[in-house]
């Protein structure tokens, strides 16, 4: 009877034991599939994004005009030193947030109005509407700095010609070379061309917001304004904190083509931004290693800068669920 | 578990591997790479006799298997002179060319940035059309070679017969020749005689001094509501600013560049003339590029600007019916001005004896008799060689046509070299230099201040 358990347990441990080398395949397959499946884009990320990271974080310490053939030196932290010392980035640093906070009423403020404004519009209006607000956006960015540049042209431009003719001026501004304003009219139109993919995205989450909470409201007898403050903007928490982390973290890249073209950073350095600089010591000045100093100031204020307002999105966003 | 740990293992030792790269990338040093920081260029490949001179034992171009050479230009990329270009290069390789097995390149370079990349990506770049303030930077940016050090001497000596000797100096560093003037004009006063005539001011007849051109452009503002004159105050890489400079006796660089010396009496004076223009609106800055719009659309009377624009603005009067009148620009106090060098010079990176033969055989034709009556002819730079101006095969025409290119050539005897900056620092000075005049010209700060301030700025980046 022993032996017969002993046989029966032996050939049950014996069964289980095929069973699972039978299995083990199978679960080697199903937990490779899923890396395999990520591999291309992992080798993307190694080889594109992690090792020019890991580089531009060597060339800190190096001096280097990328020059075929020619060795870097090292120089340890000066380039840090020549970055803080420079004149420019001071300045650089300050119009990058005062970029961001230009672009916040374009990316936020005024979009959210312009698409609730649109919501009572008839389909067709709405649709002409959107197709007008939208249309900055497709134009090509050095195109927009051009058609600019003819416009606030100092003597042959059509803004200074209105304001010279309508008496309110003697002689024209020159826009793009006077200190502050230079910085103001990239502000402007670089908020111009984003807003219509702001109100675009906010007209997208406006109509995912149920009309039944409207039709509460009204019954309630709430008005149009009150609608807008205590229903409207709260089913709109989430992408609102999209568009002010895009705006915050995209501005300076944003504005890069309009600093290129209308002003190069000038008048002396007042409308540069960090990632304008970023360009200049290694395009212009040929100097890597200042570059990518400046290059790992802006990856840590802006990484510091993303990982709060993660912190924050996920605080203050609503989700209607 | 197993699984996941074999993956972060693989992925980490990928990840190493791209690093290693990096490290390689970092540390890779040619051995090639001389003192200056040059890449092996014809210099290494070149033989030099005893007394350091190049030689070329033999002639290795071969017409049947022409060598590009590739030569990256900023006049090619513009619609005004790129046909000029054009011209000369299918001239070239349908004649010099074929003939000796040189095939011309040209790259439209607008920005200079193109040239600057493709050598950092190891591209094919011979030539360069360079801005003579960036040369002493381009030794090590770009990794040129000075003429010396890649063409035979007797070759240089040959050539340049002709060519006034301070026209030769313009692009010379340490005493060597790293540029060539190539295409390079004076600064020249471009007068709208209408406009002048409207204002009761004889337009034959150039301003005797900086004060006399203020005189006019007060009258011209009150009598025709136009801007007297069209003058960026950066002009480019500040060519215009050191005539100005040295026209009132100031310098710029001390004579052994090793610090900026314009924040002195003389040059607070000149800067203080010149904003005069500004702060009683009586003159229009902004970009050279706006300053010529300002001009050849009648918004302004006066221009002060090189003679490559000579044919655009020709053409500008023409269509708009007034007369176009062109002196050199003037001086202070009645004297003559200090001319300069606006435009460009060639600098070579040649990478074996036969390219540098090849190029040889470019320089030699674009800079030679024909090469500059297209280039004057069709653009309005000056020629280098100012015997070209009463030869009827060549420029006499032209020149007997256009006086305004005969008041230019006038002054080739006198021209002094712009600045060339010290070479670390040669970007970030050219655009101090600039900042500076846009700064101290067309705002309320104190010119003497502003220039002081700037001059210790661009001082201790020399120093450094």
């Amino acid at each position: 009877m022993t032996e017969m358990v002993k046989k029966q347990t032996g050939v049950q441990i014996n069964m289980a034991m095929r069973k699972t080398a039978a299995k083990r395949p199978v679960k080697i397959s199903s937990k490779i599939k899923p890396w395999l499946f990520l591999l291309p884009t992992i080798l993307i990320i190694v080889f594109w994004m992690l090792k020019p990271l890991i580089q531009t974080l060597m060339y800190t310490l190096y001096d280097w005009n990328m020059l075929p053939g020619t060795m870097p030196e090292f120089t340890g932290l000066s380039n840090f030193t020549e970055l803080f010392n420079a004149p420019e980035f001071g300045s650089a640093i300050l119009n990058t947030f005062y970029y961001i906070l230009m672009m916040l009423p374009f990316a936020v403020i005024l979009p959210v109005i312009i698409a609730a404004l649109l919501q009572n519009l008839k389909p067709r209006t709405q649709w002409i509407y959107r197709a007008l607000i939208f249309l900055p956006m497709i134009m090509p960015p050095v195109a927009t700095a051009t058609v600019f540049q003819w416009l606030l042209h100092q003597t042959n431009g059509l803004v200074n010609h209105l304001l010279v003719s309508a008496g309110f001026l003697e002689n024209g501004i020159n826009f793009f070379q006077t200190e502050g304003l230079a910085r103001l009219m990239i502000a402007l139109i670089t908020g111009w061309k984003m807003i219509g993919f702001a109100t675009l995205m906010f007209s997208a989450a406006i109509s995912n917001v149920s009309p039944e909470y409207y039709e509460a409201a009204k019954m309630d007898g709430s008005g149009g304004f009150r609608r807008f403050i205590d229903i409207t903007v709260p089913l709109l928490s989430p992408t609102m904190m999209l568009m002010i982390m895009m705006s915050i973290l995209f501005a300076s890249q944003w504005t890069f083509s309009y600093i290129d073209v209308l002003t190069q950073g000038g008048p002396y350095g007042t409308s540069t931004n960090i990632y304008y600089l970023i360009y200049k010591y290694a395009f212009g000045n040929s100097n890597v290693g200042v570059s990518a100093a400046a290059a790992l100031v802006f990856l840590v204020i802006f990484g510091i800068i993303a990982l709060v307002l993660q912190k924050i999105s996920n605080r203050l966003a609503f989700y209607d669920n | 578990m197993k699984l996941k740990k074999i993956l972060t293992m693989g992925l980490s030792l990928s990840l190493l591997a791209g690093i290693a790269a990096g490290c390689q990338s970092v540390a890779a040093g040619d051995t090639t790479a001389n003192t200056s920081g040059q890449a092996g260029t014809a210099a290494d490949a070149s033989q030099a006799d005893a007394s350091g001179d190049v030689t070329w034992s033999e002639n290795l171009l071969d017409p049947e298997n022409p060598v590009t050479v590739k030569f990256y230009s900023y006049s090619y990329a513009s619609p005004a002179f790129g046909t000029g270009f054009q011209t000369m290069m299918d001239n070239f390789n349908n004649g010099v060319g074929k003939e000796k097995g040189v095939i011309l390149e040209f790259v439209a370079d607008d920005t200079g940035t193109k040239a600057e990349t493709d050598v950092k990506a190891g591209q094919q770049v011979d030539i360069v059309q360079a801005y003579f303030a960036g040369i002493d930077g381009d030794r090590d940016t770009l990794g040129i070679s000075a003429f010396e050090d890649v063409f035979p001497q007797e070759e240089l000596d040959a050539h340049f017969e002709g060519i006034p000797e301070n026209c030769l100096n313009l692009g010379k560093v340490d005493d060597k020749m790293y540029g060539l003037a190539f295409t390079f004009s004076t600064p020249m006063l471009y007068i709208n005689g209408d406009l002048l005539e409207q204002a009761g001011i004889d337009p034959t007849q150039a301003p005797a001094d900086w004060d006399e051109l203020y005189d006019w452009c007060v009258q011209i503002k009150e009598a025709t509501g136009k801007y007297g004159l069209a003058l960026s105050p950066s002009n480019s890489t500040g060519w215009v600013t050191d005539s100005i400079l040295y026209s009132n006796g100031a310098k710029v660089l001390n004579d052994d560049r090793t610090a900026v010396e314009f924040a002195s009496e003389k040059g607070i004076q000149a800067f203080e003339t010149w904003k005069k223009f500004y702060t009683d609106g009586v003159a229009v800055g902004g970009t050279d590029t706006e300053a010529m719009q300002a001009f050849a659309s009648g918004e302004a009377a006066m221009h002060i600007q090189s003679t490559s624009v000579y044919t655009s603005f020709v053409s500008a009067a023409e269509t708009a019916g007034w007369t176009l009148y062109g002196y050199p620009m003037p001086g202070f106090n009645g004297q003559a001005s200090v001319p300069t060098n606006s435009g460009s010079a060639i600098v070579v990176r040649p990478d074996s004896e036969q390219k540098a033969q090849a190029i040889w055989e470019v320089i030699k034709y674009v800079t030679g008799d024909e090469g500059y009556t297209i280039i004057t002819s069709e653009i309005g730079y000056l020629p280098l060689r100012p015997y070209l101006a009463e030869d009827e095969n060549y420029l006499k025409d032209f020149v007997d046509a256009n006086p305004i290119i005969a008041a230019n050539i006038e002054r080739l005897a006198d021209v002094q070299p712009a600045t060339i900056w010290p070479g670390d620092h040669a970007a970030e000075l050219t655009t101090l230099y600039a900042d500076m005049s846009t700064k101290a010209l067309t705002t309320d700060a104190d010119v003497a201040q502003t220039l002081q301030e700037y001059q210790d700025q661009m001082n201790q980046y020399i120093q450094q």
